[in-house]
């Protein structure tokens, strides 16, 4: 067969613990005793000896706040080998903490090593009018962290100015932990006569770090979704 | 997805890919060999006229940023970042050479590639290996050109020279030489290869003048000139003799014989000076028809292979002054702005981007060389669009490749799916499809727009009003929707019509207005589009990436996927009845196709996604 048509997609080989192949699949280069959380549902293939241990007790604790709480959407990956990760054609960015952390969106957090510390923290001063609040999972430590982003996200300092920096909810995918954060209703009188600009929320973040957001309002959880 | 390329192979860069910023990775090695990796912005003479664009490790940006040099990463010796809309209009053409920096020919150099990465992904990748190769110093790898649209063209072509011999055949100044030397003799005649040998584009020579591929190359009649196999050997003017007046004295390097077939003749263009580009000329004469004028190359310089014509000035290139060592580069006519003159190996310019905080610090290295940060060292965000490299430590430093591109303008197109207006400069309002707005800084108020009556219209025959909202204060909004490709069309008194689905965001300035276009079968019994005309922007979102066709007289599109046509083509809907005749033998019935007639100069916009 010919194959020259599709060897350029061939892997790499692995030079780091977690390395896009293409724009929008993950490829973490597995280590026995380097464990791996990863969003249920999201290995597309992997090669060498890995298992998968979904609804892991810790696990579950941990991620007792995510959602409704049955059951974590995450799974705790181990073995050696390469393990392929993707979010229905998302794009993936990868992420090196030096002992730095990031709040990432609980639906845009693809995986991420085991020995950061981790917790999930419901958005304060922000819910959602329809649907489960905005929930989003806080990484810290020193390690790799992959997250999704439907479309290619833009990475915004804030505290360039003066003025605050106003985040669509639905686009938001990550930001750093230190930025102030507050709720914001652009709610007039003319939105109750179904005369709204469509945007009746925002988040609003101040001080220093930056803000990712990707160019998509969409923030369904196909992972979940898929059930 | 990334296309493999074999010498002489060429693409359009809209095929590989959407984007223009490109980042262009150069891997080439050898035992005990050391490369100089540079890129010549030549002009339409493909004459290096400004020598601000010949990028190297002396020069490591063109004035306006075009073309940088981005240094060693992501497994590549050195690489570019090359931003084709930033551009200058002179510079028609990119070419990336490799050249040995002190002893060493090309035959020793071990595989090696010239890559081309858009948006993270590797689009193109021209591999290469010594084999190809003789007693070359120097080699042109592939070439980024401007022939209508920027193409990328693989190129692989040597040079016995060196740095000195390129620069040379560019038309730059190499001070200090001038003897009319002919190559080195004994270089020159055990490189002739055979041609079964050598990669399949050679085996396609131009047929006016190499005999079939395969067929054994005559020898050199002398070393001063290895005439290209060549059936008609008269034509080739002596040794060091000039070519006509009309033959450019740059080299024709896409009309060069080491090009795929089917090519013309070096000296083909050369009487019109046509720019050597993609197209294919029309057939030469039969072999062994004296060409038209124009030698091919001149033969002052050895070919190292019997089809290997170096491009040459029309003086003949004295062969290369002995390079310094340290490979002191004609600084006096480069005149390297501001970085001194360092010795080379070893010396690798900064990184443009900023350094990651601790590259020392690799946590969590274990698949990578731990305490071996230096492929990370300038690694991580450097290139544009990332290469999927591995990121160095540290959040800011992975993120660099996605940050805020603040330009001034009032409309910027952060990436592909992304627009920032910037509501400052000029306080006019701003109308946009309503819940498209991701983020904002600033203040910036975001109230309802009365659809009026256009929105009345719209409204009362489709049932769904263009929903829209005027953002209106001081800041910058950050727009997109549904991660859809996004397109600022700006208008200096034009028109445009778009499919009402499809506006993302325009000026208020602009005047729009609703046409509609009736016929039969046309979901909602009409097709709603606004036209926009005046001076401003208008935002376009399509799903995918759009193709823009020309409208001739048999244009045809389907009316779910059209999203935007010069306002000059008139629309005729075309009846299923009609296309029955027409390509489209199995088409259900159900989608209408919208017929476009206008003068030459009009185009229509078609995304590859029927709404």
């Amino acid at each position: 067969m010919d194959q020259s048509l599709i060897a350029g997609h061939a892997p790499t080989p692995p030079a780091a613990r977690m390395e896009n192949h293409g724009s929008s699949m993950l490829k973490v280069a597995m280590q026995t005793g380097h464990d791996l959380f990863a969003r249920t549902g999201s290995m597309v293939a992997y090669e060498g000896f890995i298992q998968y241990e979904a609804n892991a007790p810790a696990i579950r604790q941990m991620a007792s706040q995510w959602l409704t709480g049955e059951g974590a959407p995450v799974m705790k990956c181990s073995g050696d080998g390469l393990l392929y990760l993707a979010d229905y054609g998302a794009d993936v960015v990868c992420l090196q903490l030096n002992n730095e952390s990031v709040s990432v969106n609980g639906t845009n957090l693809l995986a991420f090593d085991a020995h950061l510390q981790w917790g999930v923290e419901r958005v304060k001063g922000m819910a959602k009018f329809a649907g489960q609040g905005l929930f989003n999972v806080v990484v810290s430590g020193t390690g790799w962290v992959a997250l999704t982003s439907r479309g290619t996200p833009i990475v915004v300092d804030c505290g360039r100015g003066d003025d605050e920096t106003y985040v669509d909810p639905d686009a938001l995918v990550a930001w750093s932990t230190n930025l102030r954060m507050k709720g914001k209703r652009s709610f007039k009188a003319s939105s109750m006569i179904g005369r709204g600009s469509g945007e009746a929320y925002q988040l609003g973040f101040s001080g220093q770090g930056f803000v990712v957001v990707q160019p998509s309002e969409d923030s369904t959880d196909r992972l979940r979704a898929r059930g | 997805m990334s296309r493999e390329f074999q010498r002489g192979h060429r693409a359009k860069i809209s095929d590989l890919t959407a984007g223009t910023d490109l980042y262009v990775g150069v891997q080439i090695g050898g035992p005990g060999l050391s490369f100089d990796i540079s890129c010549f912005g030549l002009d339409a003479d493909e004459r290096l006229s400004d020598d601000r664009y010949f990028v190297f490790f002396n020069q490591p940006k063109s004035p306006e940023g075009a073309i940088q040099l981005l240094g060693e990463q992501a497994g590549d010796t050195e690489s570019f970042r090359v931003t084709l809309n930033q551009m200058p209009a002179h510079v028609r053409k990119l070419t990336f050479t490799a050249t040995i920096d002190g002893a060493g020919q090309m035959s020793q150099v071990g595989p090696g590639y010239l890559r081309v990465v858009a948006g993270g992904v590797e689009v193109a990748r021209y591999a290469f290996t010594g084999s190809e190769f003789t007693t070359e110093r120097a080699v042109m790898l592939g070439d980024l050109y401007l022939k209508d649209v920027w193409r990328f063209a693989a190129v692989g072509q040597g040079f016995d020279g060196g740095l000195e011999a390129l620069l040379t055949n560019f038309g730059g100044e190499v001070l200090e030489e001038e003897e009319p030397a002919p190559a080195p003799a004994p270089a020159a005649t055990p490189a002739f290869a055979p041609p079964a040998q050598q990669a399949p584009a050679q085996q396609a020579p131009a047929p006016a003048f190499a005999p079939p591929a395969g067929q054994p190359a005559p020898a050199p009649q002398s070393p001063q000139a290895p005439q290209p196999p060549a059936p008609a050997p008269n034509f080739a003017p002596p040794p060091g003799s000039t070519p006509p007046p009309g033959a450019p004295a740059a080299p024709q390097v896409h009309a060069a014989p080491t090009m795929a077939a089917p090519i013309a003749p070096p000296g083909y263009f050369s009487g019109d000076r046509t720019p050597p580009g993609g197209t294919v000329p029309p057939p030469p004469g039969p072999p062994g028809v004296p060409p038209p004028p124009g030698p091919p190359g001149v033969p002052g310089q050895h070919a190292p292979h019997g089809q290997h014509q170096p491009p040459q000035a029309p003086q003949p290139p004295a062969p290369a002054p002995a390079p310094a060592p340290n490979q002191a580069y004609p600084q006096q006519s480069y005149g390297a702005p501001a970085v001194p003159a360092q010795p080379y190996p070893g010396q690798q310019p900064a990184a443009p981007y900023g350094q990651p905080g601790q590259p020392g610090q690799q946590p969590y290295g274990h698949p990578a060389q731990p305490g071996h940060p230096a492929p990370y060292g300038a690694a991580p965000g450097t290139p544009p669009h990332g290469t999927g490299a591995p990121a160095a430590p540290g959040v800011q430093v992975a993120f660099d490749k996605y940050r805020e591109a603040p330009t001034g303008q009032r409309w910027t197109l952060q990436n592909p799916k992304l627009v920032r207006v910037d509501l400052g400069a000029d306080p006019q309002p701003v109308l946009a499809r309503q819940g498209s707005m991701v983020l904002y800084q600033g203040k910036v108020d975001f109230s309802y727009k009365g659809a009026g009556f256009m929105g009345r219209i719209v409204g009362n025959a489709t049932g769904q009003e263009m929903q829209l909202m005027r953002c209106t204060g001081r800041g910058q909004v950050f727009l997109a929707e549904n991660s859809a490709h996004v397109h600022p069309i700006q208008l200096e008194n034009d028109a445009i019509c778009v499919s009402a689905d499809a506006v993302l965001a325009f000026d208020e300035s602009l005047h729009h207005e609703v046409r509609r276009i009736e016929g039969h079968g046309i979901p909602g019994g009409a097709l709603f589009t606004m036209q926009f005309h005046g001076t401003g922007t208008v935002v376009v979102k399509t799903h995918g990436t759009p193709v823009v066709l020309p409208v001739t007289p048999t244009t045809f599109a389907d009316s779910n996927a059209i999203v935007a046509w010069s306002a000059g083509a008139q629309v005729i809907i075309s009846s299923q009845v009609r296309l029955r005749r027409h390509p489209y033998p199995g088409h259900s019935g159900e989608a209408v196709n919208l017929q476009f007639r206008g003068a030459p100069g009009n185009f229509i916009v078609v995304q590859p996604y029927e709404v």
